[in-house]
């Protein structure tokens, strides 16, 4: 979108060293700390894992708690929204700007989607009667596996959020005229970054959900 | 080490070794807490793997240094004509990098060696199955068998020493004997600490949901060997170097002896600790003191904590259906304290049934000053009562226990010395001399607390002061 | 600036203006603005510098403070708490807002004129971590006027210190303020760092090869690798104690279920590789200063370089050595203790090859030489008791006592002040024109290599005598005084050279009497050398294409074939970006947005319960979002010059 000013002076991208775009290796750069980011939320819900185990002294079994189906559901429309996003890449390389729309508009509905599945989920934890999930409590008692749930998955989710708002600009972008293969690159950034985030979802899908909470 | 004199630069270079011989050169190494004094077989250990990477170092130093001057010496540039000369431009020698890489593994490896050897002398006591350890520490068998466990506790600011082997609780200072092994377990109730005893054994922390463990065992020989004005050492006798702390031979060779703030203490069973890990405003003021005790001593130690925490032993009222032997406690009403005040009374003589205390028969006495009975008093209105344990075990106490009070050497979690004194200034305002002390400041304390309100009410304070250093 | 050159037929050097809001300032403008809105990673370089500097004589003035309180037994300068705040404070202040942004000046200044690039890859995204870099300045600073004063939890803040159940001030807001500004300069150090990494891998001349990088250059990728790989560990470890402190949540609170090693092994991942980000930077300087004053190329640039990446690779391996005496157990340890040793190995490398390149050459020992030297003989101090503590036996000694406190201001100021402050004396002469008054200079070294060692040496020995760390107080008859005063008296000789030094790096500028520097005062070695003094705002008027290693050098003495060439000057002369507000505006938002996140919580008088107001946070971040949206309307733009040939 940082071309969008198209403008007297001509904007090739410069030669690079490496022949890779600038705004390509900022966005891999980017993905690698991110990594770490995602790493040490990881570790820190892995590393409470056995904590979870228990409330109040009782053992008992934390998934209890999740829909695996509508996790398993949402999980799948994330995975298809990248499906999209590769379409969308691909129909801009191709100047194919009618497709590039729908594709951008299919990733950024199964993103919402996504999104939806996640608070109608938190939402449901917090309230469920008898099984309150609190960020500080379970069932009423001082607990650390909300802590760790919310914060890992929230901030998940705002990475998907900030990738549908991306996407949402770029929608709205294609409609002013000015999108052409020249802004393929950008929108690969883009493509990267969502894709980097349904990985993440895959991760982060055992770990949360199906991984057993034991000592 | 590094003189360098150019023509040109002559006074710009400083002075190195001068500095390090003159702050080498005039320090004693024997203070309270000094971690280069080690008097047991833990912190000696951890000494000598110390003085051996120093060793070590200082080769490193004078090797590396030295090459560094030979270079700057022989290479500089002595004329503005030479500073414009091209030398040839080498790029490297991956011989000599090499071999210097190899040269300092080797270097680590001898520094390697004993360190790992450390780790698992300071984790573990040693088998005491295994002869061959024991034999190579220099360590007697029953000294393991024997070992006593202390339950330390860290609360800001203070310290709870428990001994679960005996069923006793006491604070700040922490009694043990040298001949045999003292486990440590490290807990905390609130933010982190660290146990640190230099002399002895080096430090852990205490991390709060976690058990730590870390333990030492002194060397008598060392504790009865010091170091005086001369340099020389001597030897001093056992009942020197450790008096015994039961009967308050220990706090009157201390206060005897020497000011509390001498530098160098004449008393080798006296070991200065200090929390060593950031835990909140008074951290410096957490400190403790160990001490060093004999066998026999330290079971005299024992014995009159048990007897004096153990509730079946606190004097009981006066039961008119109860004969009492000679030197039986009783508390009965005493009209001459207060309407409804008891005082404790002692038996001169076997008493029968039915002899109510009654001071002209003369066959019971006051057990204690008029003053001790009222500081007695003072202490459970004034509130002091409700965070600190007297004659109890009181684990969950909020402030230090302070049975047998008046055997302490210190006060204030070993931070003063604890006399008459200093005990009216620190009853007076703690706050002056411990800053942000929970004494003070804690919850519940504020301006209308009556500890608030001590230092116009030198009689209360002195009544008080009674009671507490009458407890021994 | 722009000189019209006979070749250009039809230049349009002034570009038209787009936006209405916030227009684009112009090619010429000049003053405030022209600082406010720049885009030159020269320009962004001298700001990073001079508020470093400012921070610097900040966190000076509170370690000052903190000597006085221990000059002697019982001392009141302080009370407790507040030195407890100066403490945290100075240590806070001189990792995240003095060495680490002096180091990125140096990156900003001359990382591109050693590659040969006219800019960073994204210079609007720098100038935006610069402003993130004041704003965490100024909020970490606020804290000083608000509930319970400055944090008071150490620059290390342990849980559970932090927690809101241990604060020792109701309400105390200290530790909040810490959390954000932390945050805020932690996104500085990884937007400067995702830009400096793409600038390096993607922007060098035509001919730099990575392995004809110059050092620094090295060290400045190494670092941002570093920075983008760590930063994330200490992110992520405060949003969770942002919160435990705000929402309740128990990520390390004992009493409910979390556990606070997790804040210590998080911290750690993150401060340790944080140690070599502070001393690297420094070792590229001195790296770049030995060769070009003995006259003689690096010994041994390969193993240099890649001792570099080993340490900063194995830096990530050895986190738990500060945590040694946490009862981790033995396997725990011991393995933590080996790795701990073996990172060493590298380090000395770096020395050996310092003095290999001595070795042979034509040593002369102006101001930057000096410092380097001092940088060497005070690393290695450093170097050495950091080999003492990576034994644990050692370390239950000497942890959180005085020891340790030398051992790491050794590394710090000797080594990484050090190593700085021989970069100003060998590259101001490039930014200002103007040599430095080398009496001066010399006198300031003196000054600080002596306050240095009266400081800190003495602490070698006051922590074996067994002082602890962090204690506004000691107690009579321990026999600290002595060494407390020498170390006392040296920090303020340390103060003083410091001082008369950032005066002479700040009026260097200003000051008419120095004589001018030429292109390359020092007969230096690398590219930027072969620019003008002070350089052009386009740094190259033709792209150099590098044909060696020391391409300056090569150029004055090298053979034919190793002269540097120059690309054709092409028809529409020299692309500048544009001058931008939004990188500012940006800044001012996510300042509303920290500081709307500080102050949302307010407790009602009547009830006693929490009341949340997210409304001047929300501002703040709408703000910080609209920058960033019309930051990319906007695009880059500019104009164009057109130098002379050789005009540069």
């Amino acid at each position: 979108m940082s071309e969008a000013s198209a403008h007297a002076i001509d904007h090739h991208e410069p030669v690079t060293s490496t022949g890779i775009p600038n705004k390509k290796v900022l966005m891999w750069a980017f993905l690698g700390s991110d990594c770490m980011f995602f790493g040490t939320l990881i570790s820190t819900h892995l590393i409470y894992r056995k904590i979870s185990a228990t409330v109040g002294g009782n053992f008992l079994d934390i998934r209890d708690i999740f829909d695996i189906e509508l996790t398993s559901f949402s999980t799948f429309i994330l995975l298809a929204s990248s499906l999209f996003m590769a379409l969308a890449v691909s129909a801009i390389h191709k100047g194919n700007l009618n497709s590039t729309r729908w594709m951008l508009f299919g990733t950024i509905v199964f993103g919402a989607i996504f999104l939806a599945c996640q608070v109608y989920e938190f939402t449901h934890f917090v309230h469920a009667p008898g099984n309150e999930l609190t960020l500080s409590s379970y069932r009423g008692e001082p607990h650390v596996f909300g802590s760790t749930f919310y914060v890992l998955t929230g901030t998940h989710g705002t990475h998907v959020a900030i990738g549908v708002f991306w996407l949402i600009g770029w929608l709205i972008y294609s409609f002013t005229g000015k999108m052409s293969t020249a802004d393929a690159m950008d929108i690969e950034c883009c493509g990267l970054y969502w894709h980097f985030v349904d990985i993440v979802w895959i991760l982060i899908f055992p770990v949360v959900y199906l991984m057993e909470y034991a000592f | 080490m590094k003189i360098l004199f150019t023509k040109l630069q002559t006074k710009y270079f400083i002075i190195f070794p001068a500095l390090i011989l003159f702050f080498g050169g005039c320090s004693r190494i024997d203070h309270k807490q000094s971690a280069l004094d080690p008097k047991g077989l833990v912190s000696q250990n951890q000494y000598d793997i110390f003085m051996l990477s120093v060793w070590i170092t200082i080769f490193l130093f004078c090797a590396v240094g030295g090459c560094l001057l030979y270079v700057l010496w022989k290479y500089r540039a002595k004329t503005p004509e030479e500073a414009m000369e091209v030398p040839p431009q080498s790029h490297g020698n991956s011989k000599v990098e090499v071999s210097l890489i190899i040269a300092s593994t080797v270097i680590l490896v001898i520094l390697a060696i004993p360190t790992l050897q450390g780790v698992v002398l300071m984790n573990r006591v040693p088998d005491p199955n295994d002869a061959s350890t024991l034999e190579k520490l220099d360590l007697n068998r029953s000294a393991i068998d024997n070992a006593i466990t202390v339950n330390v506790t860290g609360k800001r600011f203070f310290w709870v020493f428990e001994y679960p082997q005996y069923g006793i609780v006491t604070a700040n200072e922490l009694v043990f004997p040298t001949s045999r092994a003292v486990r440590i377990n490290l807990r905390t109730e609130d933010v982190i600490h660290s146990f640190w005893l230099p002399k002895l054994a080096g430090k852990m922390d205490l991390m709060p949901g976690q058990e730590n463990f870390l333990w030492f065992i002194a060397d008598q020989d060392k504790i009865i060997t010091r170091t005086d004005d001369n340099g020389n050492k001597i030897k001093t006798s056992i009942d020197e170097a450790m008096p015994s702390v039961f009967n308050g031979q220990m706090r009157e060779r201390i206060f005897a002896k020497q000011k509390f703030t001498d530098e160098f203490e004449a008393v080798g069973g006296l070991f200065y600790g200090q929390c060593a890990e950031y835990c909140g405003n008074s951290h410096a003021y957490m400190s403790f003191r160990a001490l060093a005790q004999t066998d026999e001593d330290f079971d005299s130690w024992v014995k009159k904590f048990q007897n004096a925490q153990n509730p079946n032993l606190q004097p009981s009222s006066y039961n008119p259906e109860n004969e009492y032997n000679k030197g039986s406690l009783v508390s009965f009403p005493d009209k001459s304290l207060g309407d409804s005040d008891v005082r404790e009374f002692r038996a001169v003589k076997t008493i029968s049934k039915g002899q109510a205390p009654n001071l002209a028969k003369k066959e019971w006495v006051k057990a204690n000053s008029d003053d001790y009975e009222k500081g007695k008093k003072l202490f459970s209105s004034l509130q002091c009562v409700q965070c600190h344990a007297i004659n109890r075990t009181g684990l969950g106490s909020k402030g230090p226990n302070l049975t047998l009070f008046g055997i302490r050497t210190s006060l204030a979690a070993g931070w003063m010395r604890n006399d008459e004194e200093n005990l009216v200034k620190w009853l007076k305002n703690s706050n002056d001399v411990k800053f942000g002390n929970l004494m003070w400041n804690g919850e519940g304390v504020d301006d209308t607390h009556p500890l608030r309100n001590l230092e116009n009410e030198d009689e209360k304070v002195n009544q008080l002061v009674t009671y507490l250093l009458g407890l021994k | 600036m722009a000189t019209e050159s006979l070749k250009y037929l039809n230049p349009d050097s002034e570009t038209e203006v787009k936006t209405k809001v916030f227009p684009r300032p112009g090619q010429n403008t000049k003053g405030i603005i022209n600082w406010l809105t720049t885009i030159d990673h020269k320009k962004i370089g001298i700001m990073y510098g001079m508020a470093a500097l400012f921070f610097l004589i900040l966190g000076g003035l509170e370690a000052l403070l903190i000597r006085s309180q221990l000059w002697n037994h019982n001392m009141d300068v302080l009370t407790n708490r507040e030195y407890n705040q100066m403490f945290t404070m100075h240590g806070t202040t001189m990792v995240f807002l003095v060495i680490m942004p002096l180091s990125a000046a140096f990156f900003n200044f001359i990382m591109p004129l050693q590659i040969g690039a006219r800019d960073v890859a994204f210079p609007r995204m720098n100038t935006l971590s610069l402003w993130c870099f004041i704003a965490g300045g100024i909020v970490l600073n606020l804290s000083w006027f608000f509930t319970g004063g400055s944090p008071a939890i150490g620059w290390f803040g342990y849980a559970p210190l932090t927690d809101t159940r241990f604060a020792e001030v109701l309400g105390d807001m200290g530790p909040d303020f810490w959390i954000f500004s932390l945050q805020i300069l932690g996104l500085a150090s990884l937007l400067a760092s995702f830009n400096f990494i793409t600038t390096i891998i993607n922007m060098r001349a035509p001919g730099m090869t990575m392995m004809r990088l110059p050092v620094f250059t090295w060290m400045t990728l190494i670092v941002s690798f570093l920075i983008i790989l760590a930063f994330p560990a200490i992110t992520i470890a405060l949003v969770e104690l942002m919160f435990d402190r705000t929402y309740g949540t128990n990520f390390y609170d004992f009493l409910e279920g979390g556990k606070p090693h997790l804040w210590q092994h998080l911290f750690w991942i993150f401060g340790h590789p944080e140690v070599y980000i502070l001393i690297l930077p420094a070792m590229g300087i001195v790296s770049e200063i030995i060769p070009v004053f003995s006259r003689k190329p690096l010994f041994g640039y390969g193993l240099i370089i890649f001792s570099g990446a080993i340490i900063g690779f194995m830096g990530f391996a050895v986190w738990s050595h500060h945590m040694f005496t946490t009862g981790m157990g033995i396997v725990a340890t011991s393995a933590f203790s080996i790795l701990t040793m073996l990172i060493a190995i590298p380090t000395g490398v770096k020395i050996f090859n310092w003095i290999g390149t001595m070795w042979g050459g034509r040593i002369r020992f102006e101001t930057p030489m000096l410092f380097a030297l001092g940088f060497i003989t005070m690393f290695m101090v450093g170097g050495f008791t950091g080999i003492m503590h990576s034994s644990v036996p050692i370390d239950a000694q000497h942890q959180d006592s005085y020891f340790v406190v030398a051992h790491f201001h050794y590394v710090l100021i000797g080594g990484a002040l050090f190593g700085l402050f021989a970069g100003f004396y060998f590259w101001l002469p490039k930014l200002t024109g103007k040599m430095l008054n080398e009496k001066l200079g010399k006198f300031v070294f003196t000054l600080m290599f002596i306050g240095f060692n009266l400081t800190f040496f003495p602490m070698h020995y006051l922590g074996m005598i067994g002082q602890p760390r962090r204690t506004h107080s000691y107690n009579e008859g321990h026999g600290f005084e002595t060494w407390n005063q020498i170390a006392t008296i040296g920090a303020f000789i340390l103060g003083v050279g410091i001082v008369i030094g950032v005066y002479q790096f700040v009026t260097a500028a200003f000051n008419k009497k120095l004589k001018p520097a030429g292109k390359n005062p020092w007969d230096a070695r690398t590219l930027e050398w072969t620019l003008s003094s002070p350089v052009k705002e386009y740094n190259f008027a033709r792209t150099p294409i590098i044909k060696a290693r020391d391409q300056a050098w090569e150029n004055n003495y090298g053979p034919e074939e190793n002269h540097s060439q120059k690309e054709p000057l092409d028809d529409h002369g020299v692309h500048m970006p544009d001058r931008s507000w939004y990188p500012l505006i940006t800044g001012l938002g996510f300042l509303g947005l920290v500081l709307g996140m500080l102050f949302h919580q307010s407790v009602d008088v009547n009830t006693g319960e929490i009341i949340r107001n997210y409304t001047p946070a929300i501002a703040g971040g709408v703000v910080a979002i609209l920058g960033i949206i019309m930051w990319a309307i906007e695009g880059p733009a500019g104009y164009h010059l057109f130098p002379k040939e050789d005009e540069e």
